[in-house]
């Protein structure tokens, strides 16, 4: 069963509001230390309560997870360890009952070397079917205009193979190499894995690393044409099977790269807009609007059935490869001043640890990334602002179990607290007993509780998902002004990116005769005139004005 | 679950035509006292149209079909339906639709069990038959006159309405619900004073018709209940054309015990509640309202002045401040509460509950419901002695007036509405909770 929204409306994404979460890290129902797919049913009415309208689940099939499950052995099932298909299941239909879509991953780039295909793959002989599933050759020097990914642990895209006698092709970890695009049976694969999740009824994809599933001499092999007739050819084959289910290509390239992945609305729905989320990082440390706005500026128009999805913080570091050198020392400056905070070219912090666990911040950079062009993606446990662990490995630290109450283990899970998957976060001030869902339900002034109505209230008004964007430009910099349109809507937003209180004067002359509407205390200011809007903002305030021509 | 069919089988008994441009649906159970008289008018109602001796505002009707769907009645009220049409019952379809065991222990304030499977199937035939209009009346109501067909079908056949509302001749102490409640709530978050929109009977156009059955809504529980209302609200949410029709007095037989007024007031203020939030996005952007145009001349009708016991609504009023007020912090801010308690010592012909605290306390009810924070069947319950305040203060005030005078204080209650649904949608938007 698909619920009416996902099933009749093909732009559902366009309004969405994402949930991201790994099972693993959500809620244990089994006691054995590791969140489940019946851990997530139980805690589902949480999910569906603070607003949001979409689940993307991390990967939860049959893996080594070495890589967190992004090394995926078995496509079509779910890993022991999370449950059976048949709570999957369960798990869809208890989503959709409350009127939640789920998106789950589709890692087509690579796959574990333990899946049946890479196996068969090594042992078959060269130019066999099966090893053409992979990319092979007899030297390590194909493809060198290529860059490495993960520099801290990987020196080469090719690993020899002893069994297969050849180098295989991987763009991540050895451990997971890359499937060849230029065999037209590993498509085949892809589509028969598409219809068994969407036959199951689940309503988009997240599609894993999608600028490199074909490589050609001589180029980056990143965003070549024939890695985008791929995913045309994926998209083409959804839509005639399966319509109104949604694609969200992971391609983290600049704007004008990223924008290819649209085609002309022929290619994927979503894009994430990775450059814009350390510019807002870098604009509310700056305490200047210009990073924010100049990256906007720099984002393409996109196809009318697209959008772009935005985040704050998700699964991995805060990347900063979309940023320039100099912005890059100044991210790292800004919010790592601890190297342990590092990872590749990132920083692998959660979003309360970067805003300081500033509430004004927090709440500061929450109101961008709702009111910006795009569906949010919210990551698990920012919303009661969980702290992180660095200490971890990997990007382990910001993966750490749900903190529910106050209970042992955070009351995720009541196996003994050395069988849980990773440790909790216990430091004083993000430890689970200072931060947890209970506390912040019972507690009204809680973040949480701010975060479910600032969600309501962006999902009433389809402006924030499908409207225009047009930047003011006051002269006080520290001030990011925006009008927002959709249809007879009109929203104008006001922050003040500064810790200290800020004038700004606004031109808002085309729009003299308005009345801005406070929309959060639905309290009316003075009429919009001719001559320029006076307002003052507090510290990290920010205003969202619903514009109503009185008289209508 | 017993069934006589799926929900959306529609049946004719007899031959008859396939196609019709009007349907005439009546909804019965256990009807057999007004089901001859309501099935004569209807008869009736449909020749005067169809010969031209009653107005339709100039059209005329070719081919028309009388519907019945009957709840499974034991006393013979489909057998009686049917000879009083005598004839006509050749063009009768009878439709069917599924009926649970549990339908006649959960009866709704209209004393119709399974009312909107009763409704779905209706439309459905409605739909099939490929109608301009559709009527529905209550099988129940022992006043139906022949006119009532063309003045809730001539709207939607003439005048291009979706929606025909009826409104009924009320002395200003009847359905006081309606007036104190359920209008001005409804005027103030859709924006149209549509005056009694929780009844039983309506008109309806072919393409309201089927946005109804497109709707994501049968299904649930609180249909069942409050049918009636969630029509009317998603013909005004929906921007359909509404108007009302004057059709005199509405008087209907008993099913069964009358429910209390608590259970009423669950019944009815619950739908209009738990209705706000699926149409958020649409009550949230209306401003102010605009008048329903009644097409129609109301028919002259004698209402006789019902006793009503004032102290005694009084005395209630105040035994609820004293059992209730702990209850009442859950959902109403302490200025509230301080304002009711100054109610209690004034002498019974001085009391007076200011329109604009009555507005924020159903909507503080409003928000209370929504954010669940007691158990909603309680929280409603615990709405009856504020109800029976308002009552009282109301009667009061209009007692000594004449019915225009009442009128025209309903009208003020109504703009208190609308003047304070501000206060709704900040606290909606975001929620002050008074006790956690």
């Amino acid at each position: 069963m698909r619920r009416k929204n996902s099933a009749s409306d093909p732009l559902w994404y366009r309004d969405a509001i994402i949930y991201e979460l790994p099972v693993k890290s959500f809620y244990d129902a089994n006691q054995d230390g590791i969140g489940d797919f019946a851990g997530l049913i139980e805690k589902l009415d949480y999910v569906a309560e603070l607003g949001v309208t979409c689940v993307w689940l991390l990967p939860f099939f049959p893996s080594p997870l070495k890589d967190d499950g992004y090394d995926i052995s078995d496509y079509r099932n779910v890993h022991p360890s999370y449950g059976s298909l048949d709570d999957f299941k369960q798990f869809l239909h208890a989503a959709h009952e409350r009127g939640l879509e789920v998106v789950i991953e589709l890692v087509v780039n690579h796959t574990s070397d333990q899946h049946e295909w890479f196996k068969k793959a090594r042992a078959a002989a060269p130019g066999s079917p099966e090893r053409k599933y992979y990319v092979w050759s007899d030297t390590d020097q194909k493809y060198l205009g290529a860059r490495i990914i993960f520099l801290d642990s990987e020196r080469s895209n090719w690993t020899w193979d002893a069994t297969a006698q050849e180098y295989y092709w991987h763009r991540f970890f050895q451990h997971q190499p890359d499937l060849n695009y230029d065999n037209p049976a590993v498509l085949a694969e892809v589509e028969q894995v598409m219809d068994f999740w969407l036959e199951l009824g689940v309503d988009g994809f997240r599609l894993d690393a999608v600028p490199y599933l074909v490589e050609r001499e001589g180029t980056s092999c990143e965003n070549l044409p024939e890695t985008h007739a791929i995913l045309k050819a994926i998209r083409g084959y959804v839509d005639a099977k399966w319509p109104n289910r949604m694609l969200l290509a992971e391609a983290n390239q600049w704007p004008a790269d990223v924008r290819a992945y649209f085609g002309a609305g022929d290619e994927c729905h979503m894009a994430y807009h990775f450059p814009l989320m350390p510019r807002i990082f870098m604009g509310v440390h700056l305490e200047d609007r210009t990073p924010i706005v100049d990256i906007m500026r720099q984002t393409p128009e996109i196809p009318e059935v697209c959008q772009w999805a935005l985040f704050l913080r998700n699964h991995d570091e805060l990347t900063l490869e979309m940023v320039t050198d100099e912005e890059r020392d100044y991210m790292y400056l800004a919010y790592s001043a601890d190297p342990q905070a590092r990872l590749n070219l990132g920083i692998r912090r959660r979003l309360a640890p970067l805003m300081g666990n500033h509430r004004r911040r927090i709440e500061l950079i929450n109101s961008l990334l709702f009111s910006f062009p795009g569906t949010p993606i919210i990551y698990y446990g920012d919303e009661i602002g969980m702290g992180d662990n660095t200490y971890l490995g990997d990007r382990n630290g910001v993966r750490t179990p749900m903190q529910w109450s106050g209970d042992r283990n955070a009351g995720f899970s009541r196996a003994d607290p050395a069988r849980l998957y990773s440790p909790i976060i216990m430091d004083p001030v993000y430890g689970y007993q200072a931060v947890n869902v209970e506390a912040q339900v019972r507690e009204t002034s809680s973040l949480l509780h701010w975060m479910k109505n600032l969600i309501h209230l962006r999902r009433l008004f389809k402006a924030f998902s499908r409207g225009t964007l047009e930047f003011l430009d006051p002269v006080n910099r520290k001030v990011l002004a925006y009008i927002r349109r959709y249809e007879e809507d009109v929203i104008l937003c006001v922050a003040n990116l500064s810790r200290s209180v800020q004038p700004v004067q606004l031109d808002l002359a085309a729009l003299a005769g308005y009345t801005p509407v406070e929309m959060l205390g639905y309290t009316d200011f003075p009429v919009i005139g001719r001559e320029p809007y006076f307002l003052t903002l507090g510290p990290y305030d920010f205003y969202w004005f619903e514009l109503q021509r009185r008289g209508d | 679950m017993t069934s006589t069919g799926s929900s959306s089988s529609a049946e004719a008994t007899k031959p008859a035509a396939t196609t019709a441009e009007l349907a005439v649906a009546i909804a019965s159970y256990n009807d057999v006292d007004t089901i001859g008289d309501v099935a004569a008018a209807v008869r009736s109602g449909l020749e005067e149209a169809s010969d031209g001796t009653a107005s339709l505002g100039g059209a005329s009707i070719v081919e028309s079909r009388i519907l019945l769907a009957d709840g499974g009645s034991n006393d013979g009220t489909p057998q009686r339906a049917r000879e009083a049409l005598g004839p006509a019952s050749a063009s009768l379809m009878e439709v069917t639709y599924p009926r649970a065991a549990g339908d006649l222990l959960d009866v709704p304030y209209h004393g119709r069990p399974a009312r909107a499977r009763a409704l779905r199937a209706i439309l459905e035939g409605a739909h099939t038959l490929g109608v301009k209009a559709c009527v529905v009346i209550d099988g129940g109501i022992r006043t139906v006159a022949p006119g009532w067909i063309p003045a809730l079908a001539g709207p939607v056949l003439e005048g291009g309405f979706d929606y025909v509302s009826p409104f009924y001749a009320r002395h200003p102490y009847e359905g006081a619900l309606t007036k104190g409640i359920v209008y001005p709530l409804f005027r103030a978050l859709y924006g149209v004073r549509l005056r009694q929109p929780a009844v039983g009977e309506f008109g309806g156009s072919a393409r309201l018709v089927e946005a109804y059955l497109d709707a994501d809504v049968w299904d649930l529980d609180s249909a069942q209940i409050g049918i009636d209302l969630w029509l009317a609200a998603g013909a005004a949410a929906g921007g359909f054309k509404l108007c009302e029709a004057p059709l005199g007095r509405r008087t209907f037989h008993t099913r069964g015990e009358a429910l209390d007024l608590g259970t009423t007031l669950v019944q009815v203020v619950g739908t209009l509640f738990a209705d706000l939030e699926g149409r958020v996005d649409v009550w949230q952007r209306v401003r102010g309202s605009v008048p329903v145009p009644l097409i129609g001349d109301p028919p002259a009708v004698v209402l006789e002045t019902p006793q009503v016991n004032v102290e005694g609504l009084i005395e209630s009023f105040r035994l609820g401040y004293r059992e209730l007020r702990d209850i009442w912090t859950w959902t109403m801010p302490p200025k509230s509460i301080v304002d009711l308690r100054r109610l209690l010592d004034v002498p019974p012909q001085r009391f007076r509950l200011d329109d604009d605290l009555w507005a924020r306390i159903v909507y503080d009810f409003a928000l209370g419901y929504r954010l669940r924070v007691l158990p909603r069947d309680h929280l409603l319950r615990s709405l009856t002695p504020l109800y029976l305040g308002w009552l009282a203060s109301m009667i009061l005030q209009v007692r000594d007036v004449p019915p225009e005078g009442a009128d025209a204080r309903i009208e003020q209650l109504a703009l208190a509405f609308e003047a304070e649904k501000p206060y709704l949608v900040s606290r909606w938007r975001w929620p002050e909770r008074f006790r956690t």
